[in-house]
């Protein structure tokens, strides 16, 4: 559903990523972890089309990314990490917007929202200006917009930051039941406690190369002498003996 | 005072540390906003010299004048620095984005304010100080003063904005405790748009055309000679006309009072201020924070209004309406627009026709043609303030509309869209009701429509397709977009723009209505130039149309967020 092929990005001077190859099948809920810095985001933002990269290609649903953007961003739901909105409207004239922006039949629309509203707790808040929400209720907002047009596949950044321990609960349990519908979800975090919980498969990068893919089990075993948790094999493929876990570079 | 400075180095290390990175665009750039501004500052300056020393040439009231006029000008800087400084406190005081993180450190709440008082003196006042200090000096030259009042004018102006900037912060102050600084923000933009409004239209219907009448001249020069400015001696300004007036006259130690009453009652208004600070500066900063958090539950409704329109098209049709009229700031805008043309109008409504020695028919027609050029740019000015920060304005939540099922092309046509047709409806109104104003001949009308008809694509395209170049999405005002490199760019090539066009036509034009005039019948040439004249120009108006839109889309596609 997801494939990357030998994706490079540079800025100026600076190599982000250095030929990523990835692939994602349907149905599947993949973990992305790396340290900061190490090409998450920019993995994240060339997947949803936000950035081209500068050699390689992206496939969505089969769809090269660079030859038709609009259809293979038409399959996406994008979740950022900031949830930037426009202010000024409310969250249901958000969903109104979304909606028309990815052709959500009108006949469809208003039960749809009405029940991704409820499912993430801001029916209540609907018709209220979107200025007004906390943090967790633009992320919310966010997450029901990213659904609304029953994407095939889901990318999300950092999926829990602002979410209070009920929606993250609630979340993890979204994404299990959409994996099972065959919806592939993409996500890059760094709490390593939810990408064990409900990753299928787990890919770690460093420096902007993939170190290590695979299933949680997969990655602990091949660990010399085994690893006790993802933890532990973040930690063991990241840092170098001696290098200081915090200095990593910006992107 | 190092706990204050430490908190003013966030601002100033960029600034210090900022080096243009060699490349021959950035350089570019910087060359030509130094230009435009050292340009406009010369500008000022020369203007200023020839108004003066023409003044200082009428008998007996000459010099009397132009120190009437050095008081009016001190009483309109000091008003300009009340209001420009209350709009910056409020944003640094209360509404900027870093103030959380300010806050959160282990520094008095007065200190905050210093660090702020600072930042706000240099930002109210820096064009204000900036562009009447070619005035000040052309009053030197004319005065013929030497370097004391060079001296003189630093030690005036500096506790002029020093003090005006205290003020102002102590009024911010006193008022955030009643309203809440986002509302106050959008109510005195809206104040003050009105005031320069109301002063504009009185001044305008006042008729200051009639003093270009020299019989008229005369009394009227009288009449501002023997004016009562606002000269209370508890005025800021007073104080600041006293020292230069003396100055002026050539005894520069002769305001040393009045300089030290500038400059100690910026200490009082300070000291005023730094007490009010410890006391409300937080307690007003906690209740704007709290402001925005009004919630209603309401239920939802789940009928969609009926649109013409389906889509994206509808989507950002809506979201920009909807956006434009919640946003408090841009009524006054409107407001000040419809103001301008109001004025557009009286102005052609008053024109003495009659009075011109020129034949009538010939007058009008002409006026006409240059009506074209003038609704053009107001045209332009509108799109500046409209049409250009529209990429712009999406500010932080253009990511959405890069992950979104939309070509960028698709998407600043949509933008371009929603703004031509309101700009073309105001534009072809302009001129149908001016030149039914001319009564012009139904040829010069119809050419106007149809020039209009033809550039205002063009116009706004300009708009969009140039704030497309460089869009700062992280900007706190996007309407501030045009007053950059590429704002620049775009009101220059707009003015080339109308002028080649209109000067196409002049040719043919001046030759058909010369041989209207003159009964004469058109040559088989003047049709193959007035074709090839109108070829050319139709070229251009569909380029000025389609390039910087091109232009705007590949930037945008090759842009991250």
């Amino acid at each position: 559903m997801i494939e990357l092929q030998s994706i490079i990005k540079t800025y100026g001077s600076y190599t982000a990523l250095h030929g990523l190859n990835l692939s994602v099948p349907a149905g599947e809920i993949f973990g992305f972890i790396g340290p900061n810095g190490a090409g998450k985001t920019t993995t994240i933002k060339i997947i949803g089309g936000i950035m081209a990269p500068t050699a390689g290609t992206v496939r969505i649903a089969g769809i090269d990314m660079a030859r038709d953007p609009v259809a293979a961003k038409q399959r996406i739901g994008f979740i950022p990490d900031r949830p930037y909105l426009y202010e000024k409207l409310t969250g249901l004239e958000f969903l109104q917007f979304t909606a028309d922006v990815y052709r959500v039949s009108p006949d469809v629309f208003g039960e749809k929202a009405l029940a991704l509203l409820e499912m993430f707790a801001l029916a209540e808040w609907g018709e209220e200006l979107i200025e007004s929400y906390s943090h967790g209720m633009k992320q919310r907002l966010i997450m029901c917009a990213a659904l609304l047009h029953d994407p095939e596949v889901l990318v999300v950044d950092e999926p829990m930051v602002g979410l209070d321990p009920v929606a993250i609960r609630m979340v993890k349990n979204l994404f299990r039941e959409l994996a099972a519908r065959g919806i592939t979800v993409f996500m890059s975090t760094h709490t390593l406690a939810v990408a064990e919980d409900i990753c299928d498969r787990i890919g770690i990068i460093h420096r902007g190369r993939l170190i290590a893919e695979g299933a949680l089990d997969d990655l602990r075993k091949d660990m010399a002498g085994g690893a006790p948790n993802l933890e532990a094999v973040f930690i063991n493929l990241t840092q170098a003996p001696g290098e200081n876990p915090v200095a990593d570079r910006p992107t | 005072m190092s706990g204050v400075l430490d908190l003013v180095k966030p601002r100033l290390w960029p600034l210090l540390h900022r080096r243009p990175n060699g490349s021959a665009r950035q350089y570019a750039r910087l060359a030509v906003m130094a230009t435009v501004a050292g340009v406009l500052w010369i500008g000022v300056f020369l203007v200023s010299l020839r108004v003066l020393t023409h003044f200082s040439t009428i008998e007996q009231i000459g010099t009397l004048l132009n120190f009437k006029l050095l008081n009016m000008l001190l009483v309109t800087a000091l008003a300009l620095l009340v209001f420009s400084d209350i709009l910056t406190a409020l944003s640094k005081l209360y509404l900027a984005r870093d103030l959380p993180l300010v806050h959160a450190l282990p520094v008095p709440a007065y200190r905050i304010f210093l660090a702020r008082w600072i930042e706000i003196s240099f930002d109210g006042s820096w064009m204000v100080v900036a562009f009447t200090l070619p005035v000040f000096l052309a009053y030197g030259v004319v005065f013929e003063q030497g370097l004391l009042f060079g001296l003189v004018l630093p030690a005036v102006l500096v506790p002029f904005a020093l003090l005006a900037a205290a003020f102002s912060c102590l009024l911010v102050l006193l008022a955030v405790i009643v309203i809440p600084a986002t509302r106050m923000k959008n109510i005195f933009i809206l104040l003050g748009l009105l005031a320069f409004v109301a002063v504009y239209m009185t001044i305008r219907m006042a008729r200051p055309e009639q003093l270009v009448d020299p019989e008229v001249f005369d009394s009227v020069m009288t009449y501002v000679a023997s004016l009562q400015t606002p000269s209370s001696p508890w005025l800021p300004s007073t104080w600041a006309y006293s020292a230069l007036h003396v100055a002026l006259e050539g005894d520069p130690a002769g305001g040393l009072l009045d300089i030290a009453l500038l400059w100690s009652g910026t200490g009082v208004l300070l000291f005023v201020c730094i007490g009010l600070a410890d006391m409300l500066y937080f307690r007003g900063y906690s209740r704007t924070q709290a402001a925005g958090h009004k919630f209603r539950r309401r239920p939802l409704s789940k009928t969609r209004r009926r649109s013409l329109f389906k889509g994206p098209i509808r989507a950002l049709l809506e979201k920009e309406l909807k956006t434009f009229w919640r946003d408090q700031t841009q009524w006054s805008q409107v407001f000040l627009i419809a103001a301008l043309v109001v004025i557009y109008v009286y102005n052609f409504k008053v024109l003495p026709l009659e009075k011109s020695p020129m034949p009538t028919f010939y007058l009008q027609n002409l006026l006409a043609f240059l009506n074209m050029g003038l609704a053009l740019f107001v045209l332009t000015a509108i799109t500046a303030r409209f049409a250009f920060p529209a990429v712009c304005s999406e500010r932080e939540a253009f990511w959405i509309i890069k992950i979104a099922p939309i070509s960028m092309r698709a998407f600043l046509w949509i933008k371009f869209s929603i703004y031509f047709l309101p700009l073309l409806i105001l534009t072809e109104g302009l001129i149908v009701v001016t030149n039914t104003l001319l009564k012009v001949a139904p040829f010069m009308m119809g050419l106007s429509v149809l020039t209009v008809f033809a550039m205002v694509p063009g116009i706004v395209a300009m708009g969009i397709g140039f704030g497309a170049l460089n869009p700062n999405f992280r900007t706190e005002n996007p309407a501030q977009a045009v007053t950059g490199f590429d704002g620049l760019l775009f009101m220059v090539l707009c003015t080339a723009f109308i002028g080649a066009v209109l000067a196409l036509e002049a040719g043919p034009v001046y030759r058909f209505l010369f041989a209207q005039l003159s009964n004469r019948p058109l040559s088989t040439r003047w049709f193959l130039r007035a074709w090839a004249c109108g070829l050319l120009a139709a070229i251009l108006c569909a380029a000025a149309a389609v390039i910087p839109m091109a232009m705007g889309r590949r930037r945008l596609e090759g842009r991250g967020i």
